[in-house]
């Protein structure tokens, strides 16, 4: 689902963000991309989302090569994929429902649609009951759920997601873990940024490390089961 | 072509009807989606009911003044043709030619096409007339003769009353024979029409330059609320929505300010010309003139509201191609 060739990424200013970086994901797999801040992480997912190109080497998400996708067409590849973030990105000018809507009124979707689809979203995250709230009403365990929901309302084969735990007590991360894992279970590859180490021995699934752009241990293929 | 060949136009058919079914709830998503966008952006303005005023307000007085300009001078153009109708072309004749000829004369040019109506003066009439009114009796009386031909005074018929057919029929007249002069009194029907040439033009000037400051001032307008809605732009662009997407309310809402700026416009005007009229009527009848001020007719009111929605409109797409294309999501994910 997502494959990596000798993929590197440098920034003018000459800083390189990843070196000569191989991977490969599968469906249904779930994965963390570990490391220190500053060792790629970031610039890792923002390849896979069309943020930035690499200098070199092949990204492919879904059979698609992204290195030579024209602009226009960066949009439909991220529609194909959810992604969340620490920080949420959550719109406070408007009700949960209207945030977690949002991939899909971008794609067209008929009304009718976007509330049973948003409603099972929400549903699925547990916070059905929630939907006419602003999201500042909402603690931080909540919102990262929004943030999920959003992610996930349209069903992408990939998500991504970067320190979604970052703020939260372990109780609350393990709750999203577990979210993250029944994704998976259907078949939605999963990988997701975090340096919460306890966490992730704790899941004993795939790692990716990477120190100073470099991919220490890519661990092994196998989709949909622990490594 | 019977059974083999029908097989897979029935499929193409059904294909055909299934796609056309699709793509029609494909459109009716899109157009509520325009119009949800439509009604959102509408809404937003009026949530800043100040701002939005003041914005309209602008507009309304950059629009109003030109088109106020326009409808002025298209009155003023309404006076002149009325002032046309006076235009008349002399004929002196030449001094040998008989009375009875210059009346043969006069039946002749009274046949043109072109001429509604000729007077002709006769030399001893005009002489008498000459004695009464210059106070040169005394002079004349030494003359052995009198010196002034016959005058045909030539009224062209209503289609010939412009600056061009008038010359056209001096031109005619000029070609008669025993016609010694033609004399058309056009120099200050010219000097009006030239005048109001410059005039217009002027306006035209003015309402361009106008209308680029209404363009720039949307503009400027949108370019602030882009920044305002930011995170939103950032969040759409990150889920996928497409550049027309993300364009889309803020194009709205550049058509919106058009369509209040233009109504302002429109009742800055019809306040205006209702405060000016009764002086101007008043004014006018002092000069034995039934002038007064046009309105704007219907079709011209619909054509300054369209005006300014496009402009509107417009100012809001080059905001939006400057400054939406430059957000990208990439400062979303940290560095």
């Amino acid at each position: 689902m997502i494959e990596f060739r000798q993929v590197s990424k440098r920034y003018d200013s000459d800083h390189t963000a990843l070196r000569q970086v191989s991977f490969e994901l599968g469906r249904g797999e779930l994965a963390f991309l570990t490391g220190h801040s500053g060792a790629g992480k970031s610039t890792l997912l923002k390849l896979i989302l069309l943020m930035e190109r690499p200098t070199a080497g092949k990204v492919v998400v879904g059979g698609q090569l992204l290195n030579t996708m024209p602009r226009r067409q960066i949009p439909y590849v991220r529609r194909h994929i959810g992604a969340v973030f620490q920080n949420h990105q959550l719109l406070f000018d408007r009700t949960v429902f209207d945030n977690v809507a949002m991939p899909l009124e971008v794609m067209g979707v008929s009304h009718q649609d976007i509330g049973r689809r948003v409603r099972a979203a929400l549903d699925k995250v547990g916070l059905l009951s929630k939907e006419k709230m602003n999201p500042v009403q909402l603690s931080g365990g909540e919102q990262q759920r929004v943030g999920i929901a959003r992610a996930v309302v349209n069903k992408p084969p990939v998500l991504l997601a970067d320190e979604p735990t970052g703020n939260l007590d372990p109780e609350l991360s393990a709750d999203i873990m577990h979210l993250f894992e029944q994704f998976s279970q259907v078949g939605v590859t999963v990988l997701i940024a975090s340096h919460d180490i306890a966490l992730i021995e704790s899941m004993n699934r795939r790692r990716l490390t990477l120190t100073q752009g470099e991919l220490l241990s890519a661990g092994a293929t196998m989709a949909g089961s622990p490594a | 072509m019977s059974r083999p060949g029908r097989q897979p136009a029935d499929r193409r058919a059904r294909g055909a009807g299934r796609s056309h079914s699709s793509a029609r709830s494909v459109l009716a998503a899109y157009r509520s989606h325009h119009l949800k966008v439509a009604k959102d952006s509408a809404h937003r303005l009026w949530q800043a009911p100040v701002a939005s005023a003041m914005t309209w307000a602008v507009m309304g007085i950059a629009l109003a003044l030109p088109v106020g300009l326009l409808l002025l001078l298209a009155s003023l153009q309404g006076v002149s043709a009325g002032w046309e109708s006076a235009a008349r072309v002399t004929v002196y004749l030449a001094d040998e030619v008989s009375g009875a000829d210059a009346q043969a004369l006069q039946s002749r040019i009274a046949g043109r096409d072109d001429v509604a109506g000729v007077v002709m003066i006769h030399r001893d009439e005009a002489l008498a007339e000459f004695r009464a009114e210059s106070g040169l009796a005394d002079a004349l009386d030494y003359l052995d003769e009198n010196p002034l031909p016959h005058t045909l005074l030539v009224t062209p018929v209503d289609d010939a009353r412009t600056a061009a057919g008038v010359d056209a029929l001096a031109g005619g007249l000029e070609a008669e024979p025993r016609v010694a002069r033609v004399q058309v009194d056009l120099g200050w029907l010219q000097r009006l029409a030239a005048m109001t040439d410059l005039i217009a033009r002027a306006v035209w000037v003015l309402t361009l330059l106008l209308a680029a400051a209404v363009i720039l001032v949307i503009g400027n307008t949108i370019r602030l609320a882009i920044e305002n809605r930011r995170d939103e732009i950032l969040v759409a662009k990150l889920v996928g929505g497409t550049d027309a997407f993300v364009r889309r309310p803020f194009l709205y809402t550049g058509a919106w300010y058009g369509l209040g700026g233009g109504l302002v416009a429109l009742i800055i005007l019809q306040l205006s010309i209702w405060w000016l009229n009764g002086p101007v009527r008043e004014l006018a009848v002092l000069y034995n003139s039934d002038f007064a001020l046009g309105g704007l007719p219907l079709d011209g009111a619909v054509g300054l509201l369209l005006v300014a929605v496009v402009l509107g409109w417009l100012g809001a797409w080059l905001a939006v191609r400057r400054h939406l294309d430059a957000i990208e999501p990439g400062e979303i994910a940290g560095p």
